[in-house]
């Protein structure tokens, strides 16, 4: 895996951010961000010359543990957004009938 | 003892927990006791902090790098002291509407012990989990009051933070690549070496736009109007006074740990145009709340260019100007809330006479008004003059804060016409709102009188204030007249060009796109600068 391959969704995902115009897409593209920076993460962020910090020592060429760690929070952080935006989503249909940014701001005058 | 952060982090979870369960109209009232309890303990920590207390705080036992660790300095103490004492006013104001809603006491019990973890942690990804912790509980209680408008704020506000906090994670991988660990007192010892090198100064610049966008910085502030105007006013109050400082707090921390100085020069621009912009906006709003709100941008402006330079009187100015802000700003909203209320509507050219339907809370109101002008022997005095005499120096530097300092009154004034005209028939009894409002009014003088304390607590020497030098009260009132005709001329009479400014609406790609043209400025300034 390289990491420029996950840079390239990164961009690809604000792409879509800074131009979808309904608001599931923006969710959606909000997650494929979300996902290309944890796999960044965990290709990039490997410090070199690190020792394992837990148990087993004496092991050649260790991955660094400590990111795989922080990006399962990532992980849980990314997914309670992703659950409470798609209910906020569907309150907001119930109120205006419409999920296009464009259309909501119209609707409220 | 020495377990102290850990309880001022838990205790409010566990109480918010315990609410939520029992769901019982008698649990409810033990938020009053952890409220007690929290006091006590900050207090007692305060008290004792310079002898016995070791001020970080490890877990686990692993090596330093590794360590989840708490670290409390002076600065973090005087934040956990204000906001124990700021959720102590939001919870007496909302105390009778609220008694029995257990659901709301969970969230803002639940909000504060993020919040408090937020100032006191030492861990690049703690302070992320934190500010994430805090973005969501604050998105669910600004949408509270569950209509299409504020389910529509709350919904922004989640999905722009949580964009500006993957650019903090962003940040977070070309500083760990480098540096092979996230705790700020070991990056900040390594990093005197490394200042120059490109990983290190895009990670700097991505964690910036973070909090740029958490703190709402000049291209990136669309969220912060919709989401102060759509809140229940406790909550807006709360959002206003703190929970915007989270990022000014974060920007404190980053840069006293970068030291990266090419920047400061940035900062206090940026600074000038999101105070500029602001109050230009504030002034052209009619919406009592969204000129608050504004009016939140302007003086959060005028607080980062303070803190772009890291030492000197404008830094120790903007960091009494953050708490000042906090007190008159809350006062400012919590009376907005009494008013919108009462007579049910929220423009500001049709409410009238509120200083014959309330005149208690007109005159709480008016303190707020007064110390967010900057008016001699209130708070925001004493701060905004610190921060001139820091910025002292340089001429043009003093025009700039001179010209905002006349910006706000204008707002301000805009916003005073409700007091006039004839009372409204209807009258209301607020109890607990005037208590919890009382104290912030006592607070903006005795902070605006008795600031030598004050300085103290953070090693400064405040004495060069003179409360009673007659050109400090002369070019406070010149400021007025002058904002009062230029209101009377351009403001009242509705220019279009105001009407226009006020029917501005970014859309949601639209504001991602000038948080990547906010990233493209400052990689654009690396490059110039060096």
């Amino acid at each position: 895996m390289n990491p420029i391959l996950s840079f390239i969704v990164v961009l690809i995902g604000i792409y879509g951010l800074c131009t979808s115009k309904n608001l599931i897409k923006s969710i959606i593209c909000l997650n494929i961000v979300q996902t290309a920076v944890i796999l960044l993460f965990l290709n990039f962020a490997n410090f070199s010359g690190s020792d394992i910090p837990i148990i087993f020592k004496n092991i050649e060429n260790p991955t660094d543990p400590l990111p795989q760690a922080l990006m399962i929070t990532a992980i849980v952080i990314g997914a309670s957004i992703t659950a409470l935006s798609l209910m906020l989503c569907i309150k907001i249909f119930h109120y205006y009938g419409t999920l296009n940014w464009k259309e909501l701001i119209e609707r409220e005058g | 003892m020495d377990l102290i952060p850990i309880y001022l982090i838990f205790i409010p979870i566990l109480t918010s927990i315990t609410i939520y369960i029992f769901h019982n109209r008698y649990i409810n009232y033990s938020i009053f006791i952890c409220q007690g309890v929290l006091t006590f303990l900050s207090l007692w920590y305060y008290t004792s902090f310079d002898e016995k207390v070791t001020k970080t705080l490890a877990f686990g036992g692993w090596s330093r790098e590794i360590d989840i660790v708490l670290k409390n300095d002076r600065l973090s103490l005087l934040f956990i002291i204000f906001t124990i004492f700021i959720w102590w006013i939001i919870l007496i104001y909302c105390w009778n509407k609220r008694k029995y809603d257990h659901r709301f006491l969970f969230f803002l019990s639940f909000l504060q012990g993020s919040f408090l973890g937020l100032l006191q942690t030492n861990d690049l990804f703690n302070l992320f989990v934190f500010i994430e912790i805090a973005t969501i509980i604050s998105s669910i209680l600004i949408l509270y009051k569950k209509d299409g408008y504020s389910v529509r704020a709350g919904l922004y506000y989640l999905l722009f933070n949580s964009v500006g906090m993957l650019c903090y994670l962003i940040g977070l991988i070309f500083l760990y690549n480098v540096m092979g660990t996230l705790n700020m007192d070991v990056i900040g010892e390594r990093i005197v070496s490394l200042r120059g090198t490109n990983s290190i100064r895009l990670a700097y610049i991505f964690m910036m736009s973070a909090i740029g966008v958490k703190s709402a910085f000049f291209p990136v502030y669309n969220w912060l109007p919709k989401a102060h105007s759509a809140a229940p006013s406790s909550i807006s109050a709360l959002l206003s006074g703190l929970l915007v400082k989270s990022g000014l707090y974060a920007f404190v921390r980053l840069n006293t740990m970068y030291g990266i100085e090419s920047f400061s020069e940035f900062f206090f621009l940026l600074g000038f145009f999101t105070a500029l912009s602001g109050a230009i906006f504030a002034i052209s709003q009619k919406d009592i709340k969204q000129i608050l709100a504004f009016s939140t941008i302007s003086q959060i402006g005028l607080i980062v260019m303070g803190l772009s330079n890291l030492d000197g009187n404008a830094f120790y100015g903007s960091i009494f100007h953050i708490l000042n802000h906090a007190i008159f700003k809350c006062l400012l909203f919590l009376g907005a809330g009494l008013i919108i209320n009462t007579y049910s509507k929220r423009r500001v050219t049709e409410i009238r006479g509120v200083f014959k339907t309330m005149p208690l809370t007109s005159i709480f109101m008016i303190v707020g008004v007064l110390s967010i002008t900057g008016a001699p022997l209130f708070n925001g005095f004493i701060s905004k003059s610190i921060i001139k005499y820091g910025l002292n120096e340089v001429p043009y530097k003093i025009y700039m804060f001179n010209i905002l300092n006349l910006s706000t009154s204008i707002a301000l004034i805009k916003l005073s016409q409700i007091f006039f005209g004839e009372p409204h028939e209807k009258k209301y009894n607020y109890f607990c709102e005037n208590i919890s409002m009382s104290l912030l009014a006592v607070m903006c003088f005795v902070l605006g009188i008795f600031f030598i304390p004050l300085g103290q607590l953070l090693h400064v020497d405040l004495g060069f204030i003179n409360l009673f030098t007659p050109w400090a009260w002369i070019s406070y009132l010149i400021t007025l007249v002058i904002a009062y005709f230029i209101y009377l001329f351009f403001v009242h009479r509705e220019l279009p060009i105001i009407k226009k400014i006020r029917h501005i609406h970014i859309s949601f790609g639209a504001a991602n796109s000038l948080l990547v043209f906010f990233l493209f400025i400052m990689i654009m300034w690396k490059f110039i600068d060096t």
